[in-house]
């Protein structure tokens, strides 16, 4: 009956490196979110052109999701996986290959994102060359991830281990197809996609990002430290079975929620909204499972800080779930969408529920990967109030300034006239909001600084040599094998509730993934493919035409600047928008938009009707100097585009690769640098007739100024939409 | 004629809703599956997972928890 045991040992010396990198770039994150949040505050802060806020902000969240989160969630899979299935990883070389590749992905993210490259969508910044990188540094933590299942000795994968399959496989497929491009230079590309078709793209990347990146690896780290923590069983494991499955049958269905109102067909709107009201049932289902686990434990919870930062993050688990599905309904997000209402959602999100659990989970840990007592309990303590009132100071600010600029938008006074015309009243309002917010941030980094001094004093106490004991566990069979009590049952109903079945089915890692991902990706198809494919849900618009290769060229000096990061360049159909901005924004409007660049949030206003609105001379005063124009503008100064000089010669490869994209740009595939350099003349002719200075037709200013001149230009001339049967879709379209 | 030519007159709108039925009828079994008062005990001793590791097992592979 007994079969011989084998003999192994925990990697744990994997773990403590991704401990210390969990640390280290969760500091440097939070430092470069306070930095961007003081700008808005002091916009004199935008000292240099790399540290201005459109090049730094991607900069802190690729940071706190991919290196603070990404490594913690690595560190806790590390531990617990090894543990689960009583095997070391599969191989040391893989998992150090997977640890050094990360963490150079992370350094090539924080040197690229300053120097102003970027693809410009959202938590998918980064250039082709780190993208592939990414994938390949990917796909070893895969295949290091399912030898260690292969090698298991643990018949049963519990429930942590399916929320980290579903993770790794799912965010291996949102990166590739997200991160689909041409590339036009060592560091350039553009998007393969277009318009409302990139859009979708990328929020079904980014929500998803959220889902598989933030929330089920965060949910299997749960599921695994919690119970170790309050020393007993889930309180449900039944309930966390079930918890799984709606969250990968439905989380992936959402993204379109980030689009509301925006020029994406109207159905796909609905469906997310739909999915994601619905996803509060099993979100909250997780987090009562959850917090019930310490029943009969709550009194340990007074005495242990890891508990109570468990608890906290566990609430705020709660609190951004129930939150995310009313920002989904249409209506409420009418309100919320381009306010800071979204920033104080995801930083409940982030600062409650990944960083509170990255907490209590290291806190854990550290006795037992340093093999010697936490150094001090009073000082974790006293870490978790300064988190915690910083997280308070935070959202109550940013909550209030979202809901303030949100209502400030969309008032009118009594003749039926926007209240507050001038956007710069709405962004002056802010101000005490931001300082408060600099206030919970600071709290916060400090509290950051007591867990580092925690970190670093248990480490230093540390034993000259880890004691690495040796696991003993009985190897799995390679037949499961049939319980002798299980008779083999007659009909299908029979077959079907006996235990057998699915005690085998569960003991199938790679059936049980190909399922996950059937899940995930007919869900994608049936949400994604129909805009792709069925003309009727982008229709074209006759005189929307290529952008000028000049215009190009001023679009990626928009795209290097960040430029989208604050400005939004998509016009809902509200009174109140197109009182402010024009026309609403239409589908066929951005048909030849590789990316598309609709943004997601205002910290100034939409620029979708920006041409024509001011004279040449007035975009390059206000480039130069913003503050010369609008008082009290917060937007950084680029005086360095009057006098950089505009690569004309490259702008032929970014045609071509347009052009290769099906954007027909007819002649300029021949003589675009040409071109570029008529029009350049031509606008710089002008500016010096309106009084502005000469010699500006070689420089990169002309480029942005005839984009920004450029844009809803084409929607003006005519107006007309035709129908989607009479125009020819772009030939990018498919 | 391009594929989204074809892809637009093939009436393919139907099949949205064939997937949410079927999605639903997996969530469906899945949930009584998962729910079946036979099972609640065998299914819940798998929870206790987490506590068991680290300790050598010397249980008989294979049989139930």
């Amino acid at each position: 009956m007994n079969a011989p045991l084998d003999s192994f040992r925990y990697d744990d010396a994997i773990v403590r490196k991704f401990l210390f990198a969990t640390f280290v770039w969760g500091l440097v994150g939070m430092l470069v979110g306070l930095i961007i949040a003081l700008q808005l505050a002091v916009p004199s802060l935008n000292a240099a052109e790399w540290l201005t806020f459109g090049r730094l902000r991607p900069l802190h969240t690729n940071a706190v999701i991919f290196a603070f989160a990404g490594n913690a969630f690595f560190c806790g899979a590390y531990y617990s996986t090894q543990r689960l299935l009583k095997a070391r990883m599969f191989s040391d070389f893989l998992s150090n290959f997977h640890f050094w590749g990360w963490q150079l992905i992370i350094v090539a993210a924080a040197l690229t994102l300053p120097l102003g490259f970027t693809q410009a969508k959202e938590y998918a910044e980064l250039e082709w060359p780190i993208d592939i990188a990414i994938a390949v540094v990917w796909v070893v933590f895969a295949v290091n991830f399912f030898g260690t299942i292969a090698r298991r000795r643990e018949r049963h994968l519990y429930v942590a281990i399916w929320f980290y399959i579903a993770s790794i496989v799912t965010v291996a497929i949102l990166h590739i197809f997200n991160n689909l491009s041409v590339p036009v230079g060592a560091l350039k590309s553009y998007s393969i996609y277009a318009g409302a078709q990139d859009a979708f793209m990328q929020w079904w990347y980014g929500h998803n990002a959220v889902a598989f990146f933030l929330t089920t690896p965060f949910l299997g780290l749960m599921y695994y430290f919690m119970p170790k923590a309050a020393e007993r069983p889930v309180f449900s494991y039944r309930l966390s079975i079930v918890h799984f499955w709606t969250l990968v049958f439905m989380y992936i269905w959402a993204g379109p929620h980030h689009l509301h109102y925006t020029a994406l067909p109207e159905w796909a709107s609905t469906l997310g909204m739909v999915f994601s009201v619905m996803l509060l049932m099993p979100s909250w289902g997780g987090m009562v499972n959850g917090l019930l686990t310490l029943r009969g434990a709550w009194h340990k919870v007074v005495e242990d800080p890891i508990l109570k930062f468990f608890v906290v993050a566990i609430t705020a688990y709660g609190m951004a779930t129930f939150e995310g599905p009313m920002l989904s309904i249409k209506s409420v997000n009418g309100l919320a969408h381009y306010t800071d209402w979204i920033i104080a959602h995801v930083h409940t999100g982030a600062l409650g529920w990944n960083g509170f659990l990255t907490f209590g989970m290291i806190y854990w840990l550290l006795p037992r990967l340093f093999q010697t007592p936490l150094y001090s309990k009073k000082l974790a303590e006293t870490h978790f109030w300064f988190g915690t009132f910083g997280m308070i100071f935070y959202a109550a600010a940013i909550y209030s300034a979202g809901l303030t600029q949100g209502l400030m938008w969309r008032a009118f006074d009594v003749t039926g006239r926007l209240q507050f015309p001038d956007f710069i009243e709405t962004t002056m309002k802010l101000m005490p909001m931001y300082w408060m917010r600099a206030v919970g941030g600071t709290l916060y980094i400090v509290g950051m600084v007591l867990f580092g001094i925690n970190i670093f004093k248990t480490w230093a106490a540390r034993p000259k040599q880890y004691d690495q004991p040796v696991m003993q566990a009985p190897p799995l069979p390679r037949k499961f094998p049939e319980p002798a009590t299980d008779s083999q049952p007659a009909g299908v109903w029979a077959r079907f509730t006996g235990a057998a079945w699915h005690r085998r089915w569960e003991g199938l890692p790679l059936t049980f993934t190909v399922w996950t991902v059937v899940a995930v990706v007919v869900a994608s198809l049936f949400e994604i493919l129909p805009t792709f494919l069925i003309r009727s849900n982008i229709p074209t618009i006759a005189s929307v035409k290529p952008y000028t290769p000049l215009e190009l060229a001023g679009r990626d000096l928009y795209i290097r600047e960040g430029c989208f990061n604050c400005h939004s360049q998509m016009i809902r159909p509200f009174r109140h928008e197109t009182e402010r901005y024009g026309d609403y924004s239409k589908p066929g409007e951005s048909v030849y938009d590789h990316p598309f660049l609709w943004g997601s949030r205002r910290i100034g206003p939409d620029l979708a009707r920006e041409g024509g609105k001011y004279p040449d001379l007035w975009h390059v005063r206000h480039m130069q100097e913003p503050k010369a124009i609008t008082a009290h503008s917060i937007m950084p100064p680029y005086p360095k585009m009057l006098t950089n000089k505009l690569d004309f010669e490259g702008l032929q490869k970014r045609v071509d690769a347009m052009a290769m994209l099906g954007v027909p740009y007819g002649d300029a595939v021949h003589r675009a640098p040409q071109m570029a350099r008529e029009q350049a003349k031509t606008l710089a002719d002008g500016i010096v007739a309106q009084g502005g200075p000469a010699g500006l037709e070689d420089k990169e200013i002309v480029a942005m100024v005839a984009y920004l001149q450029r844009l809803g230009h084409d929607i003006k001339t005519t107006g007309a939409v035709t129908s989607a049967s009479l125009a020819p879709a772009p030939r990018g379209g498919n | 004629m391009r594929l989204s030519d074809i892809m637009s007159h093939a009436g393919l709108s139907i099949y949205a809703e064939i997937a949410m039925v079927i999605f639903m009828a997996v969530f469906v079994g899945i949930l009584i599956r998962t729910f079946r008062p036979s099972k609640a005990k065998e299914i819940e001793a798998l929870g206790r997972l987490p506590l068991e590791d680290g300790t050598p097992t010397t249980k008989p592979p294979g049989g139930t928890r």
